[in-house]
């Protein structure tokens, strides 16, 4: 008898531990890093996502060498430039206009030839870790802290941050200062990029190819039918406060369509005009936007203006079908190439059928940076790529004429905003540089922390349950404190 | 092995192989000192301590005695007790789905195995059978994720059939139903080739005698099969009970790591996972709740053990 407990107290010791490291191996493999090794070589098809590893192809052409520009800061040592992004965004603009891959640009020209390249010898590795709970972060966060002391193929050249989290790595000593490369702020860059990229001493730390002023996104069919008009400044008229907006979705409702895909949908608008931070002194307090936002949502769901949907969620980008019911779409530039492709769709979508206006509240969603991480063996490369992306005028207008972003130049959007002849194609005609251009002044950088993301993603998510009647309002309130101190432990503390 | 040595100075008695016996056993005392047991000292170590990144500071590690589990046991201002939640969030999705599991799986058993029944194409069911088992978690739930999403396939055929769209994972009980049944299907066919094995392990004469004197099926299976399985029935429900504890890879997925609804389907390792895998990667309370999680299962197993132990007396 003894004996046997014995026994089983050892054999389930036993199995706790081993479970134990099966467990790591779940961790591990979830957190779903995958490794890209892309070369400049025009032929390779770089959009594959096995690891391939080739040896960079000479570039013919003058404008090759990267330290032509100037920057006698540091000499590039490395072989391997290793960059770490959370999507592939960034990726695609880089193939077409630092590495000039050829089959990017089939029938957009040919700026190819002057793509910079890379050196010769110089192989990328792309680090992709999903943002999604924080992942990127976490990825980050382990390998930046080694970055100076990795082995030279491991080290971190340079890394993308969002919006909402660059402020943590800006303010930190693992991210080098742009003079540390011999970079100055180019003049025409927009101030908020610049305050976004700068520590609290004023240190800019990167920069932006991108500025993202984000807007409503109304199709055009629904909106003549709702509202009677589909021109964008009438459209505006009629949805310029929340009240509006609100008793729209109610006349959308009796007309059979929806205000909105997600019951998320507005969150970025409410959040990124909160007058307070998340945090403050590691004390979290909803700032009043944020519950603003709840009750809009509460109200939304209840009335059936909106769907169940995540902002992300498949049943939300269906609505972006022809036949879809949804009139009201959130997003900057980014979102038309990364999000809409059901809208652009040949068969099923409806290009040409969606416009744009401010909506109540002007906002700004999003944008990536390029930070060059501390330690890196490749900085006078890193330099230049920063400078191409945020200083080169040609590079940035490619990314207007070609790809219909917003670039980070205050010079070519007022150029293009003023251009009667530029418009898209896929808003109808209408020329989003023009609406863009007046917002880009409205755009400030405050209260952001370091604990945004968390709090951005998952305050929505939380509050679902007390929306659709899982359980009450300060249940869900405290479901989303419990996920605060699981995910930031003492530093932040909830009511 | 000695003779290059000359020398005969102590008699041998009797040639011992002992030291054999130890050379062979020790490769597995290495690995499991190496991968479980100092693993296993240094969580308890680790628990004891203030151990975390805020932001890219290093936080600790500081001695903090007993803090973390005071934290842990620390009701919320609402008065209640997460750890006590996952715990039964936990135990009640294992039941959901390990009951059924047992039941399913020593019917196939002794179906199987049944002498009079003489299944054809054994080999053919049983790999069958075991099929869900090579597959991962993970995929699994994601195929459950997209079968019974608010677009997913099962609610186009309820709306075909004229039914409203049903939110299976927003309704507690379909949540944890799915995520039960996903551990079941994954786990029968695993269990049943164990029971089986108990059951070709029983002396056939007794089967014999048994259908000789006129039992009934139900009174061989209650009477010959099951106090006669008891060991393995025992054993199999310790090792469910303990991958049941620790359940994560498909609540996590199912529930995209938040426990929804109202975190209901949030297990005791989920919560493990937002510690040690967050923003803070906190040491020491993911090494609490590893204890915690230790605790529990020694306590469970062991009263499996002792409710499931053959009563004494009588002969010894």
């Amino acid at each position: 008898m003894k004996k046997r407990v014995v026994s089983a107290v050892l054999a389930s010791a036993l199995l706790v531990a081993a479970a134990g490291c099966g467990n790591n191996n779940n961790n591990s493999s979830s957190s779903g890093t995958t490794t890209t090794t892309t070369t400049a070589a025009p032929s390779n098809n770089s959009a594959d996502t096995t690891t391939t590893t080739t040896k960079a192809e000479e570039k013919t052409d003058d404008a090759a060498a990267p330290a032509a520009s100037g920057v006698s800061i540091a000499t590039d040592t490395g072989k391997k430039l290793r960059i770490g992004c959370w999507n592939d965004e960034f990726q695609g603009f880089f193939e077409k206009y630092y590495l000039g891959t050829k089959e990017l640009h089939e029938g957009q020209g040919d700026y190819y030839d002057k793509a910079p390249g890379l050196p010769e010898g110089v192989e990328i590795e792309w680090v992709t870790t999903p943002s999604e709970g924080g992942a990127y972060q976490t990825w980050l966060d382990t390998n930046l802290v080694k970055n100076a002391s990795a082995s030279a193929d491991d080290k971190i050249d340079f890394f993308l941050a969002e919006a909402d989290y660059i402020t943590k790595y800006a303010d930190s000593d693992y991210t080098l200062n742009i003079s540390e490369l011999g970079l100055t702020v180019p003049s025409t860059v927009y101030d908020y990029t610049v305050k976004a990229a700068s520590d609290r001493n004023g240190n800019v730390k990167g920069g932006s190819f991108q500025c993202c002023p984000s807007t409503i996104i109304y199709r055009r069919s629904i909106a003549k039918d709702v509202l009677g008009t589909d021109d964008p400044a009438e459209v505006q008229s009629k949805l310029d406060s929340w009240d509006k907006f609100n008793s729209v979705a109610a006349q959308a409702k009796d007309k059979g369509y929806l205000m909105t895909g997600s019951f998320q949908e507005t969150f970025r608008v409410f959040s990124n005009n909160a007058t307070s931070p998340w945090v403050t002194d590691g004390q979290l307090t909803i700032p009043d936007a944020v519950n603003e936002w709840k009750d809009q949502a509460k109200m939304f769901l209840d009335n059936g203006y909106t769907l169940k949907s995540d902002v992300w969620g498949q049943e939300k980008t269906d609505q972006m079908y022809a036949d879809g019911k949804v009139m009201c779409f959130f997003g900057p530039a980014w979102y038309f190439n990364f999000c809409m492709t059901n809208a652009m769709d040949p068969e099923k979508g409806c290009s040409g059928d969606w416009g744009i206006c401010v909506g109540p509240q002007s906002h700004f969603w999003g944008g990536t940076w390029l930070l060059a991480a501390t330690g890196t063996d490749n900085p006078g490369l890193v330099a230049d790529i920063i400078k191409t992306f945020t200083e080169n005028q040609d590079v940035l207008e490619q990314l207007i004429v070609v790809d219909g972003q917003v670039p980070n130049s205050t010079d070519l959007v007022a150029k293009y905003a003023a251009d009667s002849t530029y418009g898209s194609d896929f808003l109808g005609g209408q020329n989003p540089l023009t609406l863009y251009n007046t917002m880009t002044s409205s755009i400030k950088w405050e209260n952001h922390t370091a604990y945004d993301q968390i709090c951005n993603e998952k305050f929505p998510e939380k509050m679902l349950d007390y929306f659709i009647g899982n359980c009450d309002e300060a249940t869900a309130l405290q479901n989303f404190y419990g996920l605060v101190n699981e995910s930031y432990g003492n530093a932040v503390q909830t009511p | 092995m000695s003779s290059t040595t000359n020398t005969v100075p102590v008699k041998h008695k009797s040639i011992s192989y002992a030291k054999w016996g130890y050379f062979f056993i020790a490769p597995f005392f290495v690995v499991y000192v190496a991968c479980s047991l100092i693993p296993l000292f240094s969580t308890f170590y680790n628990a004891f301590f203030e151990n975390y990144i805020d932001g890219l500071t290093q936080v600790g590690p500081n001695f903090v005695g007993f803090e973390n589990f005071v934290t842990l046991f620390t009701p919320r201002p609402d008065g209640r007790l997460e750890i006590i939640n996952y715990t039964g969030n936990t135990m009640i999705m294992w039941i959901m789905g390990a009951v059924p599991q047992i039941i399913f799986a020593l019917l196939l058993a002794v179906i199987f195995t049944s002498d009079r029944m003489k299944i054809k194409g054994q080999p053919f069911f049983k790999t069958v059978i075991y099929m869900p088992n090579i597959i991962m978690a993970a995929a699994f739930a994601m195929l459950f994720f997209t079968l019974f999403s608010r677009v997913g396939p099962v609610n186009q055929m309820i709306q075909a059939n004229g039914g409203e769209v049903f939110d299976f994972f927003n309704n507690k009980w379909s949540a944890r139903g799915i995520i039960a049944f996903i551990n079941f299907l994954m786990w029968f066919g695993n269990t049943t080739i164990l029971l089986m094995a108990g059951i070709m392990g029983i002396d056939q004469s007794l089967f014999e005698a048994a259908a000789i004197d006129g039992a009934k099926s139900s009174q061989v299976f209650f009477k010959i099969t099951i106090p006669l399985l008891m060991p393995i029935i025992i054993y199999v429900v310790i090792t469910a009970l303990i991958g049941g504890l620790q359940m994560f890879d498909v609540p996590q997925i199912i529930s995209s790591g938040s426990g929804a609804p109202n975190n209901t389907t949030k297990t005791l390792v989920m919560s493990l996972n937002a510690y040690i895998n967050g923003a803070s990667k906190n040491y020491g309370m993911a090494g609490v709740i590893s204890i915690y999680l230790f605790i529990i299962t020694g306590v469970l197993s062991f009263i499996v053990f002792k409710f499931t132990e053959p009563k004494k007396g009588g002969k010894k």
